[in-house]
């Protein structure tokens, strides 16, 4: 596969540790939390082979062309505005809990609404980019950012504050039946491959997705669920891990690195997870524009000669994203993104049904062509 | 070509007068900041203030040669909780407090007696701003005292007492060092107790002495470590390599200074919730110091007599550990990671258990040298 299709998987990976993912996984960590990784490994591998074959079928084209060859109007248009939807709410998600984080730990001063604004606006125009545009910067974004996180990960492992007995403790739950929140939390870390609905325009050239592939996605996100899981259980004790709000802030608030630049990693932390999750917003809602773009036919609008369409959705995305950052409280937070999560792992599988009738409809349709 | 120079334009515009937002983020310019070097907090005389607050603050300078002896200053206030003292020390300052760069916490010894660390432990977490990775420990007699003393060792801009505590400076085996992060987990955590240094002074030579420790766990009163079985609990969490072992048997009496060990726990449990600990302890180094004089050859001998006081030394610790139900070392702990929840014992099961544990002590010492000199 083309790299840039491993970077739209992996900022997914890589950035579910500042979402509610560790907090939900971590909540049920005596209710099954082990079993529904697991699971959600396995489910998650699925999903991936099925979406990346699927659109592997049709180089360079994005859902919604899919669907309008395929389907009916009054199915498309409305299904389509609901994943603008999801895709906006999951941006949102991201922006609200990483203005909440820099409100806590960085810039305590500041207004909420001044963290959330200067965030959404260096988001939104990147958002307006063409698709391959948009990959190219998040290129840029992990390259600078991934290695030291990387790195923050392997300070963890292998500091000797990580008490390994806090951790055989949690593996000793495993045999617990899973739970549907905590199997959703952990399966969103899988969910990046949904964003090829809108990125597959970049992909023209029919790409080769065999067994290695597989292996290597199965093996990264193993690697990424237990390190979300895991390390704050090693660093924090088992029995208690449910009292902290944001668990993975306070483990990297307990990593210390001797020798390096500043001692206290959560500043380091903090700053580098600022790229990843500009990266996670950039992405979520420039598909989600892309879909608005599709169903209300931005493009065509005009105002005095200057088209101005593909504007007309900033105003809401900025309106609504400040309302709710203001609004919420993390309680709220964390109870939306455990519904989103939920929504999410029932839709995204239901979805395979839909690519099913997409396939044979246009091999029908091509078949057509062909007499 | 002139459609894009106006785009550039208006392109130009725009950024210019995003330019305005640069004017700040509302952050506080760090002179208008100080920041606080050390926590410390008391038991006061006043019964309806219990909590005393004592800060060592940082005092700025504008180059290292204006000053080249370390400057602090001290607030100190009493208050019914700990926020409230807080709160109160800010009208004593001009400028925020700023407690992101506190790289210690003292607790004084009586507040420590009066149970008084949980809600201390709380108040610490809580707040996102005090570094996790903060150093807690003891003060004796109280933490104030210690907090005001300046070693004569001290230079500028690094308090010498930190040095005690990153294994950067001085690197001895009689002291412990607990991060914030490490003290909560102990203190919430059941089959792992808390252990704090102990920091003593000396008053005429104005130095810190921190060779003892505190055990803390739940329900129970704090136990003392002596210096000597602090070496030992460091040698057997592993926390710090070294370590001197007096070795006087068979006439021979001889110091052996271990470099390396390694060591395995196993937690077995028998019929009847009878537990058997199972150690493994390797230790390594060479010989720095002997009464007499010693012949390479019989190096084994040696190794033999260092064994029996091993053997000795460790288990007196461990029978002292074991008879009050102290378990610094994590066995509960040990336990539940190899035991599946349902079969496990309960924890007040275990703490019989584990009072009338047996020990299997199994030591063996590679001394490789006599030192410089036979």
């Amino acid at each position: 596969m083309s790299r840039f299709y491993y970077y739209l998987i992996l900022v997914n990976m890589v950035s579910n540790i500042i979402a509610s993912v560790p907090v939900i996984l971590l909540y049920f960590h005596k209710e099954g939390a082990i079993s529904s990784m697991i699971l959600s490994v396995v489910v998650g591998t699925i999903i991936i082979t099925v979406y990346t074959r699927f659109f592997n079928n049709f180089p360079g084209m994005t859902l919604p062309e899919l669907l309008q060859k395929t389907t009916a109007k009054w199915f498309y248009n409305p299904f389509i505005f609901l994943l603008g939807i999801l895709w906006f709410i999951a941006g949102m998600i991201t922006l609200i809990t990483f203005s909440f984080l820099l409100i806590r730990y960085l810039t305590p001063e500041t207004p909420i609404t001044q963290i959330s604004l200067v965030l959404t606006i260096s988001v939104i125009f990147g958002c307006l980019m063409k698709t391959n545009r948009v990959l190219y910067t998040i290129e840029i974004i992990l390259i600078l950012t991934f290695p030291l996180i990387f790195y923050i990960y392997l300070a963890a492992y292998s500091s000797k504050n990580l008490r390994w007995d806090f951790v055989k403790d949690a593996v000793l739950y495993f045999n617990q039946l899973p739970s549907f929140y905590a199997f959703s939390a952990s399966f969103f870390l899988f969910l990046g491959v949904a964003n090829m609905f809108i990125f597959n325009r970049f992909f023209t050239i029919k790409q080769k997705f065999g067994l290695k592939q597989i292996v290597f996605i199965m093996v990264t996100s193993t690697f990424a669920l237990s390190t979300t899981y895991f390390i704050p259980i090693g660093f924090n004790g088992f029995e208690h891990i449910k009292d902290f709000i944001y668990p993975w802030i306070s483990t990297s608030d307990s990593i210390r690195m001797k020798y390096f630049i500043i001692e206290r990693v959560l500043f380091i932390f903090l700053l580098f997870y600022l790229g990843i999750a500009f990266l996670s917003i950039l992405i979520h809602w420039h598909v989600s524009i892309e879909f608005f773009k599709f169903v209300f036919h931005l493009e065509k609008i005009k105002w005095k000669g200057v088209k101005i369409g593909i504007f007309l959705p900033l105003p809401f995305f900025i309106g609504i994203s400040t309302y709710f950052v203001k609004r919420l409280d993390e309680y709220q937070l964390v109870r939306l993104s455990g519904i989103f999560y939920n929504s999410l792992s029932i839709l995204f599988p239901l979805m395979i049904i839909l690519f099913l009738f997409i396939k044979r409809r246009m091999k029908y349709a091509k078949n057509n062509e062909q007499n | 070509m002139q459609k894009t120079t106006n785009k550039t334009r208006v392109f130009i515009l725009l950024i210019l007068s995003m330019l305005t937002l640069l004017s700040g983020c509302e952050f506080k310019d760090i002179d208008k900041v100080t920041f606080i070097s050390m926590i410390g907090i008391d038991q006061s005389d006043n019964s309806d203030k219990p909590f005393k607050v004592t800060v060592k603050l940082y005092v700025p300078t504008s180059s290292f040669k204006q000053s080249p002896k370390p400057q602090y200053a001290y607030l100190t206030e009493n208050g019914e909780t700990l926020s409230e003292a807080i709160r109160l020390l800010e009208t004593h300052s001009d400028k925020k407090l700023d407690f992101g760069h506190a790289k210690l916490v003292i607790i004084g010894e009586e507040l420590l007696k009066a149970n008084k660390e949980k809600e201390i432990l709380d108040l610490l977490i809580r707040r996102p701003d005090i570094q996790l990775i903060s150093w807690v420990a003891i003060g004796r007699p109280n933490a104030e005292e210690i907090i005001k003393m300046v070693p004569k060792s001290e230079t500028a801009a690094y308090p010498a007492i930190f040095n005690y505590f990153d294994d950067n400076g001085t690197e001895s085996p009689y002291s412990v060092s607990t991060f914030l992060f490490d003290f909560r987990r102990r203190m919430v955590e059941s089959g792992i107790d808390a252990i704090l240094p102990i920091i003593e002074m000396e008053q005429e030579e104005s130095q810190f002495k921190i060779n003892k420790a505190y055990i803390l766990a739940d329900g129970k009163k704090p136990h003392e470590l002596s210096s000597h079985n602090t070496m030992l609990y460091n040698l057997l969490s592993m926390n710090i390599d070294i370590g001197d072992l007096i070795v006087n048997e068979e006439g021979h009496s001889f110091i052996a200074k271990i470099d390396t060990i390694k060591s395995k726990y196993k937690v077995k449990v028998q019929n009847d919730n009878q537990v058997r600990l199972d150690l493994d302890i390797k230790l390594f180094g060479y010989v720095s110091e002997s009464k007499q004089s010693m012949q390479t050859k019989s190096l084994p001998k040696y190794n033999q007599l260092l064994e029996a006081e091993a053997k000795k030394s460790i288990t007196d610790f461990f029978t002292e550990m074991l008879e009050a139900g102290y378990d610094p070392l994590g066995f509960g702990l040990k336990y539940k990671a190899t035991t599946l929840p349902n079969q496990r014992m309960s924890m007040e099961e275990w703490q019989d258990a584990y009072k009338n544990a047996e020990i299997n002590l199994n030591i063996t010492s590679g001394l490789k040298s006599t030192g410089t000199i036979q």
